[in-house]
């Protein structure tokens, strides 16, 4: 007899996403299990030891808000903290953090633990257990099942994981972690379609093998900004980083190696990360480039483990190591642990509701890696949706869906299901329409409120976040009302002197005298609030009337055919579908913006036509 | 674009008498209202009914010229929207200033043919009943852009993705730069201002590229053309019924190009009379020659005058052979004096030309050939559409230019990448109606194609 066990949600997998998930549904109240192959393992950084950057800082900053634990785990393993494009404006500052990899896991680990109604359980699941098109649980490699409501499925790489170093490959979820091989035909069987991805991970190497002296350091910034709302202490820098640069020497020994790499030669089929590219592909793709940068990285405190940041590789160890020797400071390192690459079975995320549940399984949710992503807060950020959609299902409420002029996270889900992935999926400003509404200073404003709805904000820090608001808003009043008469005899309101591009909060208060006290990141936010007013007011604008666009029915008999401008493959999509309102057809993949504009510029000449309309003679 | 209140001088300049101002949109009234002020004061100004009063000029604070002010609400009107019509003395400079003050009160200066358009894309009109009315020649730019298009088209697409290329590299300089701003990328502001000026002058030259012959504003353009002194200023004299062009009897007296209004059955015609096309040494001659020679080169249809009580030149033959491929009337003029011109070789030439024999002195065969004018030259309905088409692609090509312009400014101004890349990002879905979509991937993936980035 098999042990059976039953619970309201099962998590499977505890990296970053199935960590947000499992938190969130416990936080919830509902009864979580997460089972993952290996506890040691909760949530290991794969690759870089560091969270945050541009967009992905933004993320955190969005699951903060809402909740969620990635910020404050941040804050709390931080060992260096810089503030990404300070002297840019606030939409597109990002903080990024280094972490004590193994402060982090373990606090992590720790964490969860304590959390009532969450549960961690050491197990290989091998199959979804479905009953009549719904998930029911999960069995084990030994066949023990778990039973739950929902299962959200968070196995980041390990579905199929095939590591290849050099022309040599074995079988792993990451380095000398079994992989996980039944569930990844489970799901194909349960009609799920997947794909092939792939990336890669540097070499480390020994602290003490390192010349030092032939690399510039990087600190950290002065005054660190936290991730989190809810973080209280000062943060402190505990390291450098290094920065280095390859040479021609070092390109010749990758040159020379290709024919030993399984990417060029054939040898591995996933599709990459362009955006985390290998030193092959730097070096191939830009042949006349004299050096590539790259970061040397403390993996922690304790540690003697240095990440080279920047140069990725799937070469087989050898040529790992000559390429070490062609650069200067690092020709007697040591290397702890090779680069390698890796592939692995992904799920493709068309196949995904809004709520990142999937289409033909109801109460299967599927979050992280497994969807296209890369990236530990693009996989966070879904855990923590799916977490908590999963659990507004359980208690039968509606889902909770962010729009993309709301949140990056709206941006990435909205991304990941209507247009699908090709390659791993990485998030950059420049793919929210709405950039400048979408800030780190402005994160709380937009989600706290959701966090708090659901319970995974506690009552004092809502309280703290909306004497915040009172503060900024008491500044905002100052600003709008006093006025002052410049040098140059202008007549201005404070907010309008700000305004100005080289004026800061700082300069207008030696005009006038502010009473409240401001913290530097609420300054920042006012800072942003008014110099991006007039554009912030023209994109609510554009939201608003794209709404409207949107919600526009299309009557059953439009003849697609007639309108201008369609290419043939838009007409059979919306033949094919027929979508019934402007909305669902923007939801179509292969419906672009303008094929939209078109149907509703289209729409509206027919519903004119359609009302009494003869020819008009105006009299001039 | 379509959301705005638009403003334009209704009736031709430099007629006279009365003129008239039309605003067309949303805030047509409340924009009227801040420039007129009614003679009686009235709380509400009813629909349909001229009310007199008078033009303020709020910037100077005083009132100005006496006018009638005319509210038409929606959907009741040309457009479809609000439309109000101020009607005042002619003078082009009041005109002009109630247009400026209007746009000043909040509205945007009509574009040519822009009314038109809005009447065409609310469903008000179609093609064919948008000819029979008066204003479809106020959107002469329709002619222009199906002479543009024909002549360009395929230079055209190409000149268009040009552009689209030039918009994708400027966008992945700064986004470039913005989302890897640790990997020594920093692209400079001057380099940026290059990239943006190269495109924005790539773009002028396109939007420009629509608005051949744009001192002739208004008509279907229709250039007399022929040797010296074949009888065109007669002709144009006689068309016109007026005493325009000066007529003398020596050879080559035309020196610059006249133009006035043909009105043929509600369709108007601009006529245009030209220099003689023949060779000439004089060099004021030879401007107005070069000059000639593009108007008749851009003109919707040409009229070629033959002198037939002379032997057919050479010249006269030579711009035959160059006319007979554009939309031409072949004249034999002077029919009153004996004939020495050899129809037989001319028509040979001439072949599918349609032809008329006609004195422009006696008047012989005038109202046959207004016939024959109206017959041939006015636009059919097929190309209708594409002239519609083409208009709008005339004005999301505007729309463009003028986002770039605006990002350049704040370039300038010194505002950070994330606010001017703002302005250049509104381009991307104007872009994909003219042409394929720019996708945030279509920019990322230029991005890493063209800097090596990516840790």
């Amino acid at each position: 007899m098999n042990f059976v066990d039953e619970y309201d949600v099962i998590v499977v997998g505890a990296g970053h996403a199935g960590c947000e998930a499992a938190y969130t549904t416990a936080t919830m109240g509902l009864e979580t299990c997460l089972i993952t192959i290996h506890l040691e393992t909760i949530a290991q950084m794969s690759c870089n030891p560091a969270i945050g950057g541009l967009a992905k800082g933004h993320l955190v900053r969005e699951i903060d808000a809402l909740g969620g634990i990635m910020g404050i785990l941040a804050d709390e393993t931080g060992i260096q903290f810089r503030l990404l494009n300070r002297s840019r404006g606030g939409a597109v500052q990002a903080p990024r953090a280094q972490s004590d990899k193994a402060l982090y896991r373990l606090t992590m680990k720790n964490w969860l633990e304590k959390v009532p109604k969450l549960t961690l359980f050491q197990g290989i699941v091998t199959e979804i257990l479905i009953k009549d098109k719904r998930a029911r649980g999960i069995k084990t490699l030994e066949g023990n099942r778990l039973l739950a409501k929902a299962v959200i499925l968070t196995p980041g790489t390990f579905l199929n994981g095939l590591i290849h170093i050099g022309l040599h490959s074995y079988s792993a979820g990451r380095a000398n972690e079994p992989a996980s091989h039944e569930l990844s035909t489970n799901l194909k069987n349960l009609g799920l379609k997947t794909f092939r991805l792939k990336t890669g991970t540097p070499m480390r190497l020994h602290k003490q093998s390192i010349d030092w002296s032939q690399f510039t350091a990087q600190p950290g910034d002065k005054k660190p900004i936290p991730f989190s709302f809810r973080t209280q202490k000062n943060l402190k820098n505990k390291i450098l980083c290094h920065i280095g640069y390859t040479n021609q020497k070092t390109h010749e020994v990758i040159k020379k190696n290709l024919d030993k790499s399984p990417l060029y030669s054939g040898k591995i089929t996933g599709v990459g990360v362009r955006y985390c590219p290998s030193i092959e592909d730097k070096v191939v793709k830009f042949p006349h480039h004299q050096r590539h940068q790259f970061f040397l990285e403390p993996e922690g405190l304790e540690t003697a483990e240095i990440y080279v940041n920047g140069i990725s590789s799937s070469l087989p160890l050898e040529a790992q190591k000559e390429i070490l020797k062609s650069i200067p400071g690092l020709d007697q390192a040591k290397i702890l642990r090779p680069a390698y690459g890796i592939e692995y079975d992904a799920v493709a995320p068309t196949q995904l509701n809004c709520s990142l549940e999937t289409k033909k399984i109801k109460n299967l949710y599927l979050a992280g890696q497994i969807n296209g992503t890369s990236g530990y807060e693009e996989a966070a950020a879904q855990g923590l949706m799916a977490g908590i959609n999963a659990s507004l299902k359980i208690k039968k409420k509606k889902h909770f869906i962010l729009g993309r002029n709301e949140a990056y996270i709206g941006v990435l889900i909205d991304d990941l299901i209507s247009k699908g992935v090709e390659e791993p999926y990485r998030l950059f400003t420049s793919r929210a329409e709405y950039r400048l509404l979408l800030r780190i200073d402005n994160a709380d404003k937009r989600l706290t409120q959701y966090g708090f709805k659901f319970g995974l904000i506690k009552e004092k820090d809502y309280e703290a976040y909306q004497k915040k608001q009172e503060r900024i808003e008491k500044a905002m009043l100052f600003l709008q009302k006093e006025r002052i008469i410049t040098e140059n005899k202008e007549k201005l309101r404070l907010k309008d002197l700000l305004k100005k591009p080289e004026v800061k909060f700082k300069n207008v208060l030696e005009y006038k005298k502010f009473s409240g006290l401001l913290t530097d990141e609420e300054i920042r936010h006012v800072e942003s609030e008014v110099k991006y007013e007039g554009y912030l007011k023209k994109q609510e604008k554009e939201i608003s009337r794209m709404k409207k666009i949107e919600g526009e029915k299309i009557p059953e008999n439009t003849n697609f055919r007639k309108i201008p401008g369609l290419t043939r493959e838009v007409i059979e999509k919306l033949e094919e579908i027929r979508p019934k309102t402007i909305r669902e057809a923007k939801k179509i993949p292969g419906i672009t913006p303008a094929a939209t504009m078109n149907l509703h510029i289209h729409l509206g000449i027919q519903k004119r036509r359609s009302e009494k309309g003869e020819m008009f003679h105006v009299k001039h | 674009m379509v959301e705005d209140t638009i403003i334009a001088i209704s009736t031709p300049l430099g007629y006279g008498g009365l003129g008239i101002v039309r605003l067309s949109g949303k805030k047509s009234l409340p924009i009227a209202k801040k420039i007129f002020k009614p003679k009686k004061n009235k709380a509400q100004i009813p629909p349909r009914q001229p009310i007199l009063g008078n033009l303020y000029h709020f910037e100077q604070k005083e009132f100005f010229e006496e006018a009638y002010l005319t509210y038409i609400p929606s959907p009741h009107t040309y457009t479809r929207e609000d439309v109000v019509e101020i009607s005042c003395h002619g003078s082009p400079v009041i005109l002009e200033e109630v247009v400026r003050l209007g746009i000043k009160a909040g509205a945007r200066h009509a574009r040519a043919g822009e009314f038109t358009l809005r009447a065409f894309l609310s469903g008000r009109i179609d093609i064919l009943q948008a000819e029979a009315i008066n204003d479809i020649i106020q959107a002469s730019s329709y002619k222009q852009a199906k002479i543009s298009f024909s002549q360009l088209e395929g230079s055209l697409s190409q000149k268009i993705a040009f552009l689209r290329n030039r918009i994708i590299l400027l966008l992945s300089q700064i986004e470039a730069s913005i989302e890897f701003p640790e990997e020594g990328l920093r692209i400079s502001a001057k380099q940026i201002s290059k990239t943006m000026e190269k495109a924005i002058h790539a773009l002028s030259k396109l939007v420009e590229s629509y608005n051949l012959g744009k001192t002739l504003s208004e008509g279907l353009t229709l250039a007399i053309a022929g040797r010296k002194n074949v009888g065109k200023s007669t002709l144009f004299n006689s068309l016109l019924q007026k005493e325009r062009a000066i007529v003398t009897p020596y050879p080559g007296t035309t020196r610059d190009y006249l133009y006035d209004k043909l009105n043929i059955n509600s369709s108007i015609f601009t006529l245009i009379d030209m220099a003689g096309l023949g060779s000439s040494l004089h060099l004021a001659e030879k401007e107005g020659i070069k000059r000639a020679k593009i108007l008749a080169s851009q003109a919707d249809g040409v009229l070629l005058l033959l002198d037939s009580s002379q032997r057919e030149s050479s010249e006269d033959l030579k711009l035959i052979k160059k006319f007979k491929n554009k939309k031409t009337i072949l004249l034999f003029n002077k029919i009153d004096l004996p004939q020495k011109m050899s129809k037989k070789i001319v028509k040979s030439r001439a072949e599918s030309l349609p032809m008329l024999e006609i004195s422009a002195l006696k008047g012989t065969n005038l109202e046959k050939l207004k016939e024959m004018i109206c017959e041939f030259f006015v636009p059919d309905q097929k190309h209708g559409e594409e002239i519609i088409l083409h208009l709008r692609q005339k004005l999301l090509l505007e729309n463009i230019l003028d986002c770039l312009v605006g990002g350049k400014r704040l370039l300038k101004e010194g505002h950070p990448e994330e606010i001017y890349a703002e302005e250049i990002r509104k381009t991307i879905p104007l872009i994909g109606q003219l042409t394929g979509e720019i996708s945030t991937d279509d920019i990322i993936q230029d991005i890493f194609s063209r800097f090596c980035v990516g840790k």
